[in-house]
């Protein structure tokens, strides 16, 4: 299973026959992009039967613009009908616009990536499930027990092309894990892990196992409740989840429309010094890597969250446009169904003065760590409030006191924000609603817990 | 009302009986085949965004075959229904396929009906306030097993989005006689003074307006999937023919409801669609079962469905409704000391570990001494499913109402389309979050 040049050069097949039918067609300006991906997935479950997914996708989509009418269409498939489906389909339905929504060429360039990772060889998912099986066993002495491992590999290509006959291509792999842990004979809930895996070569399997065990491990204590002001522990994923929270604070909006200035200290602070976020789509780690944003422009590292303070937003281009907003490469393509929109690709923490987790661990007494949400974290911006529902542990010291099942925290966002005294330097990767985010352990000092 | 879906398969019935008739021949690696599937999806979506119209559409068709083995269960998928898209999918695992010899004729285009652009175009400017945006999703699909071939047919669905604050949104079949009642439900403002009710409290709360059909959605409908049952996932596994409710409660799951979103004529698996009881007279009768999960519990198939070509089909609810009583609503309201009404639910989730339901209350009513006093601000309710389904009230209301709410039913990340239909229906404790 690759993307080979096999599938590159049905993509430049696809997008000259495209291309041939655009220019017969007269469109004024047009974009094409062509996409074909192979993944399998293979579910270890114990006590069923194994489960392989092999699927094989592939589509292109045409935007055009032609005396200020503006269209998008896509289709599944390479072959001839898909590229007239989707030319037909953009040209059939295209609106007035007040701009031309595709980028002028002088915009568009090409960043240099890393080569395509490797993909693991064949039978590596299946044994890897079966061995993390055993693993998560072990670890957690018979107390815990793997419900289900979804192992993840797949490769993908795209070529985008543009009637100015600007040209970018690219290909990659992608490895994850999804694991499901459950501890035995209780009702305490599934505990869900996402492992993006950068390097199937280099992959701990005793290091997911345990970074998949750790919370549910936590939780075999009695139940322990409290409320008042107290200070918080945030494990990855529910820091994961604030982030993705406040990323809409970092695409562009109207400006009668912008809430940013409602959440402003006097110093122009949204957080703490200790915060800095990035959407960095040149680390060659993040799960999103490329040559350019989903329009063409190169791909770069953008600062939106400069130790605390607000600097720059994302946006594709005709959004960019539209909220008098520099374009900084800001657009995503999902999948080649989806028109190029302003999103986030690898929203990150930026912890390279992030401290040992353990050490924040530490550092609180009798505080509430936050192990998982349990419902997407509410924030209003107007009123400058946020609502979170989670699960979590008191700590007296590095002592668990108890399990907290269900905790409410509300309050000023703001005053969160700009209470995070420290982030740690475990960051991992979340699959949110808002995309792909890094977020590390965070240490925040008194707020409001309800109980 | 128009009438129910008419089956379209996405490619020509002479071919599908061919093809039908070679895939008994097929056998490949040990594993015998088992099915697969033709797709062909069409999603057109519309919104105003800083005053202009934009309009997508997006085509999508693709096949998936299945394979079985006592140790494995392969599936693979490709885009594509072309005579040699099948043939390559087929020949992954088969060692010989032998592909019908007669042409394959093209379905016609799918498009949307006459009229959805205009509807879309003059519904989008009321939503851009909201940032909203209209949805149209239709497919076309078949399954193909060696003892014959199936088509299936699903309503056309429309998906109106209201974005900001509060977010809301709707899912119907399109055409249902109504969706502009609903649709003016969908932009009714949030009251301005509303009372938030305290967290922890205990209350008994009235589901009104058809909303007890997404409170059942999670405590009996997920909990009857079979393949919660079959991991002991489900509290109601160990249940068959206890009594889990009140004797006056009957739920079915009903996916021949053509005016509800989650209908189908044959699941997509091909097994013809049937109404399955869950609970009758408050005695928990049934699971929903795909064909594996059949297999395993002796229970008749039928509810094996799939978000797209490219996912396996899984055992999931379709509608889920409540058979009306005979009690008046406000008779059930007016006997209320201190409790809430709620009038619509955002969302619910169950979790199959812990059993607890939790449902987003968009809006409602606290009622004192019978009376409906404030506007309840939007809150969490939760419970225990069988602590919950002990304590539904024997009296059911008389006014079977659909919800519109529902919408997409999102089970391990993999969305499907779902309805209900419900009376009032009142639970003694429900804790507020």
């Amino acid at each position: 299973m690759t993307a080979d040049n096999d599938h590159l050069d049905r993509l430049h097949a696809a997008t000259a026959a495209a291309r041939t039918r655009l220019e017969a067609a007269g469109a004024d300006r047009w974009e094409i992009f062509a996409k074909a991906s192979m993944s399998r997935e293979v579910e270890v479950a114990p006590g069923r039967p194994l489960r392989v997914l092999h699927v094989e996708e592939t589509g292109v989509a045409v935007r055009t613009f032609d005396t200020n009418r503006a269209g998008f269409a896509a289709a599944s498939g390479l072959e001839e009908d898909a590229s007239r489906r989707a030319i037909n389909g953009a040209l059939n339905t295209a609106t007035p616009v007040a701009a031309d929504p595709l980028p002028p060429e002088r915009l568009l360039g090409l960043t240099e990536s890393r080569p395509p990772r490797q993909l693991p060889a064949t039978g590596w998912a299946t044994h890897a499930g079966q061995e993390l099986e055993k693993a998560v066993a072990s670890l957690g002495s018979g107390h815990l027990r793997l419900r289900r491992a979804v192992l993840q590999e797949g490769d993908f290509a795209w070529v985008l092309v543009t009637g100015d006959g600007w040209v970018a291509r690219h290909q990659d792999t992608s490895t994850s894990l999804m694991a499901e842990v459950e501890v035995v004979g209780e009702r305490t809930g599934v505990w869900r892990d996402w492992l993006h895996i950068d390097n199937p070569d280099d992959f701990d399997l005793e290091a997911a196992a345990s970074q998949i065990t750790d919370r549910a491990l936590l939780i075999q204590r009695r139940v322990a409740t409290d409320s008042g002001l107290r200070d918080l522990l945030l494990h990855p994923e529910v820091a994961a989840q604030l982030v993705a929270a406040i990323a809409p604070l970092f695409l562009p909006v109207r400006e009668e429309e912008d809430q940013l200035s409602n959440l402003l200290d006097s110093h122009g602070r949204l957080a703490t010094p200790a915060l800095t976020l990035v959407d960095d789509r040149c680390d060659p780690e993040a799960p999103i890597t490329g040559p350019c944003d989903g329009e063409g422009f190169p791909s770069r590292r953008t600062v939106l969250l400069d130790e605390g303070v607000p600097r720059y937003r994302l946006a594709s281009f005709r959004d960019g446009v539209r909220c008098s907003e520099p374009t900084r490469g800001g657009a995503l393509r999902v999948s080649y169904r989806d028109y190029p929109a302003t999103g986030t690709a690898n929203l990150a923490v930026d912890c390279r003065a992030g401290v040992p987790a353990a050490e924040l661990l530490g550092s609180a007494d009798h505080a509430l760590y936050l192990l998982r949400p349990l419902a997407a974290i509410e924030v209003d911006f107007a009123t400058d409030t946020y609502r979170m529902i989670a699960s979590g542990v008191w700590l007296d010291g590095p002592r668990v006191r108890g399990w907290h099942p269900v905790v409410e925290l509300q309050g000023s966002l703001g005053r969160l924000l700009r209470r995070i005294e420290a982030v740690g330097n475990d960051r991992r990767w979340f699959q949110t609603h808002r995309g792909f985010i890094g977020a590390p352990t965070m240490l925040v000092r008194r707020q409001p817990v309800i109980g | 009302m128009r009438g129910p879906p008419r089956p379209e398969p996405p490619l020509d019935a002479r071919w599908l009986d061919a093809l039908s008739q070679n895939c008994g021949e097929l056998r490949g690696g040990g594993a015998r085949f088992e099915d697969l599937y033709l797709e062909q999806r069409l999603e057109v979506k519309a919104a105003v965004t800083a005053g202009e119209l934009e309009i997508e559409t997006c085509r999508l068709e693709g096949a998936a075959a299945r394979w079985r083995s006592p140790s494995r269960v392969i599936l693979h998928a490709r885009t594509g229904i072309s005579t040699t898209a099948i043939g390559e999918l087929l020949s992954r695992h088969a060692d010989k396929v032998p592909m019908p010899s007669t042409r394959l004729i093209p379905a016609p285009e799918m498009d949307p009906p006459r009229g959805w652009m205009e509807w879309a175009r003059s519904l989008t400017q009321r939503l851009a306030p909201f940032q909203g945006l209209v949805r149209y999703i239709s497919r076309r699909a078949a399954v193909v097993r060696a003892e014959g071939w199936t088509p299936i047919a699903t309503p056309a669905l429309i998906r109106v989005e209201r974005r900001g604050d509060p977010s809301s949104a709707l899912l119907a079949v399109w055409g249902h006689p109504m969706l502009a009642t609903w649709l003016e439900q969908l932009f009714e403002d949030m009251p301005a003074k509303t009372w938030a009710a305290p967290p922890g409290t205990r209350l008994p709360v009235l589901f009104a307006a058809g909303t007890a059909g997404v409170y059942l959605h999670e405590a009996v409908g997920h909990m009857a999937e079979s393949d919660l049952a079959r991991t002991g996932a489900s509290p109601l596994t160990a249940l068959l023919g206890a009594t889990v409710s009140t004797t006056s409660l009957e739920v079915i799951d009903d996916p021949t409801r053509t005016d509800l979103a989650g209908a189908f004529d044959y699941d997509d698996e091909g097994v013809k669609a049937a109404p399955v009881t869950l609970i009758r007279n408050g005695i928990f009768e049934g699971f929903l079962c795909d064909r594996e999960g059949g297999r395993h519990l002796h229970c008749d198939a039928g509810r094996g469905r799939r978000a797209a070509w490219s996912q396996p089909p899984v055992a999931r609810l379709s509608n889920l409704t409540i058979t009306p009583g005979t009690a008046h609503p406000q008779d059930l309201e007016s006997d209320l000391e201190h409790g809430l009404v709620v009038t619509r639910i955002g969302g619910a989730t169950v979790d199959p570990v812990s059993h607890r339901i939790v449902l987003r209350i968009e809006r409602g009513w606290e009622v004192r001494h019978g009376r409906r006093r404030r506007p309840l601000a939007p809150c969490e309710l939760t419970g225990n499913v069988l602590e919950t389904l002990a304590n539904i009230d024997p009296r059911i209301g008389a006014d079977a109402t659909p919800d519109w709410r529902l919408g997409w039913c999102v089970k391990d990340g993999v969305p499907l389309p779902t309805g209900s239909e419900a009376p009032s229906l009142l639970v003694d404790r429900l804790e507020v979050l």
